[in-house]
């Protein structure tokens, strides 16, 4: 027993060695041979398929795709830094990787629990997290959320958002869980949702003063994730104000607090991501437990059509 | 990039069998087609890229190109008298070779359709089903794969080429008049009496999913297995006659259940061990084998201490020894293997799996994941392993609401959340067949034969 743990261990590391450096997650994609599908050079999009770190053309995302060794069970990126929720392994639990645009692995934070939410700004220098602890889900009765943010400039790690202070809240309640974290672009303030008492709280926090502000006239918003040109909120709002009956993908106007549910009428357990200020990106999963990256217009209008068939997690990169 | 698809016109002008057809001697066979589930092709002048959305699949040997198809075949009744895979080359010029490639049957049938690469790519390691000569543009060919496709399950071609001027075929994504075909026809043999024996786990709750997964078993005689969490939400005895009672206890006089971790909700588990009796082995235990036919069973209990040298182990170790079945299978609630978002792989139950793998199991089956994935048969590290391996099957689909599917994990053959139902195995002396049967309504299914070791 000792030695197949040894055995094991040694190829986990050589495995590792092998992956880190092995591709490169920008540029253009590498020679193809005749009968091939073209890539070409230009943005792409970081997706994952099936929990391997991919890159697709942007002008032709359902092409071939670039895809590396590196497993994640979640992954975002910006501006160069890419953090990947790696997945549980049968030696040890999941872990944050902080790594650059070469897979370089830059820092990881050992973390607890299913990953399930990840975040970078949009400047590449604060990257957040959430993941399940007690292997429970939204479909269960109840779950609980742990949701940490680290700064990779100052390396200042916030392992869980519960520490800070709530505004209105002299005594933060027991029952508190955060997720869904979403950055503006002063690498400071953030959004994300907080549920307490069975209610759940569009917060703004700001995170030099390590507190969170609920903005009560918001209600019911999950997963936020902030435009490019920080003017709007994409979420996903329970139906009813009951996730039981599902999620409508919605956009909310922070200026004049205008709600508007997007085209896509099916049930969206996902964080958004905004493809550019006009199109909104999630993934659905199929019965065979698949899923595909689909996009819709961010201003209700239009159909959803399917991006990236097969791939989840996406994010812009240039 | 538009190419031109082949009109239906010219679907059947040049068809050569690479290997001689088997004659069906059936009196009332049924032939059903199946498209792959998954196809691509790799290529080493592109060592990191997938091609799994191309229209086109390439077999070549410079730069090296290979081809995967993947198909699930389900619903064959009796014995299969003749299988053919058939491919279409592409209407392009370059399409055609002087050598259509040689096609291998394949050990890893869980490949990634959208992840496979140069790099990863599965082994074609599999004997040789056979060949093509010299292919044209535009042109269906067949392969004679009877020796491969035996009857329900998930299968794997792999096609390789020694010519430097390849072929280039139609994928699954060219569209239905062009997509690769894998035709099978079978008998109408009537199964033998051989015991069933069917279940699901996390059943019954205030919902009505435990109602239509009754009902299914109203219509399948055979002894009844649970995979735990039997009723939500703490396994109270109040619980059992509200939820359980009415449901699947029309059939709890052939039950033989196993506790999952809502009914330790109550403390020892006491709802359950009272509500079950006898029937769940000695009360507070939650361990205990019978045999069915050929096979020697066990019921195991994954909410207590599953450790080398625990009592449960070191009893397991003991049953497993003193059974002269040719044929084991296990269950209990938390999985060793599932690819679920909501509940990750229980490690703790490994040395349970390792005590089966040293007697030569067969199968296990367990819950925990609402929702239903098959495995092919693995050591107890999750590596393949097609001599020892054991079948599993995450069965969670008994009643209680959907989970969702995590990073699909190696060796995951077949999924399916979202439909209820139940797993009906029938026991037959020296292997056993799986049949997912789906809630009224709804057409999810799921067959296969495995042998036992």
């Amino acid at each position: 027993m000792n030695n197949r743990l040894l055995i094991t261990l040694i190829s986990a590391v050589l495995l590792g060695g092998v992956a880190i450096g092995y591709t490169v997650l920008s540029g253009s994609a590498p020679e193809q041979a005749a009968h091939s599908v073209p890539t070409g050079t230009g943005p792409r999009l970081m997706v994952l398929s099936n929990g391997k770190l991919s890159t697709v053309s942007r002008d032709d995302p359902a092409g071939s795709r670039q895809v590396t060794e590196q497993r994640c069970d979640r992954a975002y990126s910006a501006a160069g830094t890419i953090s990947c929720l790696r997945p549980v392994g049968a030696l040890k639990a999941s872990e944050l990787a902080v790594l650059d645009s070469q897979l370089k692995e830059l820092r990881t934070v050992p973390l607890t629990g299913f990953p399930n939410r990840t975040r970078v700004s949009a400047n590449g220098r604060m990257v957040a997290w959430t993941l399940f602890v007690d292997g429970h889900s939204y479909a269960a009765n109840g779950f609980s959320t742990s949701t940490g943010v680290l700064d990779t400039k100052t390396g200042t790690l916030v392992e869980s958002l519960e520490e800070f202070a709530v505004e209105g809240m002299p005594q933060r309640p027991v029952d508190t869980n955060f997720w869904g974290v979403t950055f503006t672009a002063d690498d400071n303030r953030f959004y994300a949702t907080m549920s307490t008492g069975g209610h759940r709280y569009l917060v703004e926090g700001d995170f030099a003063a390590r507190k969170v502000r609920p903005l009560v006239d918001a209600d019911n918003v999950e997963c936020p994730s902030l435009s490019p040109d920080g003017t709007r909120i994409a979420y996903k709002a329970a139906v009813n104000g009951d996730p039981q009956q599902g999620w409508r993908i919605s956009v909310l106007d922070l200026q004049t607090r205008k709600i508007t549910p997007l085209a896509e009428t099916r049930s969206v357990d996902d964080q958004p991501v905004w493809l550019d200020d006009k199109t909104v990106a999630y993934g659905i999963q199929r019965d065979d437990g698949l899923n595909d990256v689909w996009a819709v217009p961010s201003d209700g209008t239009g159909t959803p059509a399917v991006v990236v068939p097969e791939a989840s997690s996406p994010a812009p990169i240039s | 990039m538009s190419r031109r698809r082949a009109p239906l016109a010219v679907l059947t002008t040049v068809v050569v069998t690479a290997a001689t057809l088997t004659a069906s001697t059936a009196a009332h066979a049924a032939t059903t087609t199946f498209t792959p589930t998954a196809d691509t092709y790799v290529d080493n002048a592109a060592t990191g890229t997938n091609y799994g959305t191309s229209g086109q699949l390439g077999v070549d040997n410079s730069s090296i190109k290979r081809t995967f198809l993947r198909f699930a075949v389900s619903g064959i009744s009796g014995a299969v008298s003749n299988a053919k895979l058939r491919i279409h080359t592409d209407d392009v010029a370059g399409a055609e070779s002087p050598n259509g490639g040689t096609f291998r049957s394949m050990t890893n049938v869980s490949w990634s359709e959208t992840g496979v690469t140069w790099n990863n790519q599965p082994a074609v390691d599999g004997s040789t089903l056979g060949s093509l000569g010299s292919v044209v543009r535009n042109a269906w060919y067949e392969i004679d794969v009877t020796s491969y496709v035996t009857g329900n399950g998930t299968f794997s071609i792999g096609v390789t080429s020694s010519s430097s001027d390849g072929a280039d075929y139609d994928s699954r994504e060219s569209g239905a008049t062009t997509a690769p075909q894998l035709v099978v026809t079978s008998g109408t043999t009537e199964p033998p009496g051989d015991p069933v024996w069917v279940g699901a786990g996390d059943i019954a709750d205030s919902g009505s999913g435990d109602s239509a997964t009754a009902a299914l078993l109203d219509n399948i005689q055979g002894t009844v297995w649970t995979t735990g969490d039997n009723v939500y939400p703490d396994g109270t005895a109040s619980q059992f006659a509200s939820y359980y009672e009415p449901t699947w206890g029309r059939h709890k006089a052939r039950t033989r259940p196993s506790p999952g971790n809502h009914d330790y909700h109550t403390t020892g588990a006491t709802g359950y061990y009272n509500y079950f009796g006898a029937q769940a082995g000695p009360s507070g235990r939650g361990y205990y084998s019978y045999d069915l036919g050929n096979w020697h069973i066990v019921s195991l209990n994954s909410n207590i201490s599953m450790s080398a040298g625990s009592a449960q182990e070191q009893w397991l170790r003991q049953d497993l020894a003193a059974s002269t079945k040719p044929c084991t299978a296990a269950y209990w609630h938390h999985p060793l293997f599932t690819s679920g978002s909501n509940h990750a792989p229980s490690t703790a139950t490994r040395p349970l799996f390792q005590a089966l793998y040293d007697a030569n199991a067969d199968l296990v089956l367990f819950g925990h994941n609402h929702h239903y994935e098959r495995f092919a048969p693995q050591n107890p590290n999750g590596g393949l392993d097609t001599a020892r391996g054991i079948r599993t099957f995450v069965a969670g689909m008994g009643g209680a609401g959907a989970y969702s599917f995590g990073t699909i994990k190696p060796n995951s053959e077949a999924r399916n959340t979202g439909t209820r139902g139940v797993l009906k195995l029938t026991l037959h002396s020296n292997s056993f067949d799986w049949q997912f049967v789906p809630e009224a309504g709804k057409t999810y299914t799921d067959s296969g034969t495995t042998n036992c070791h």
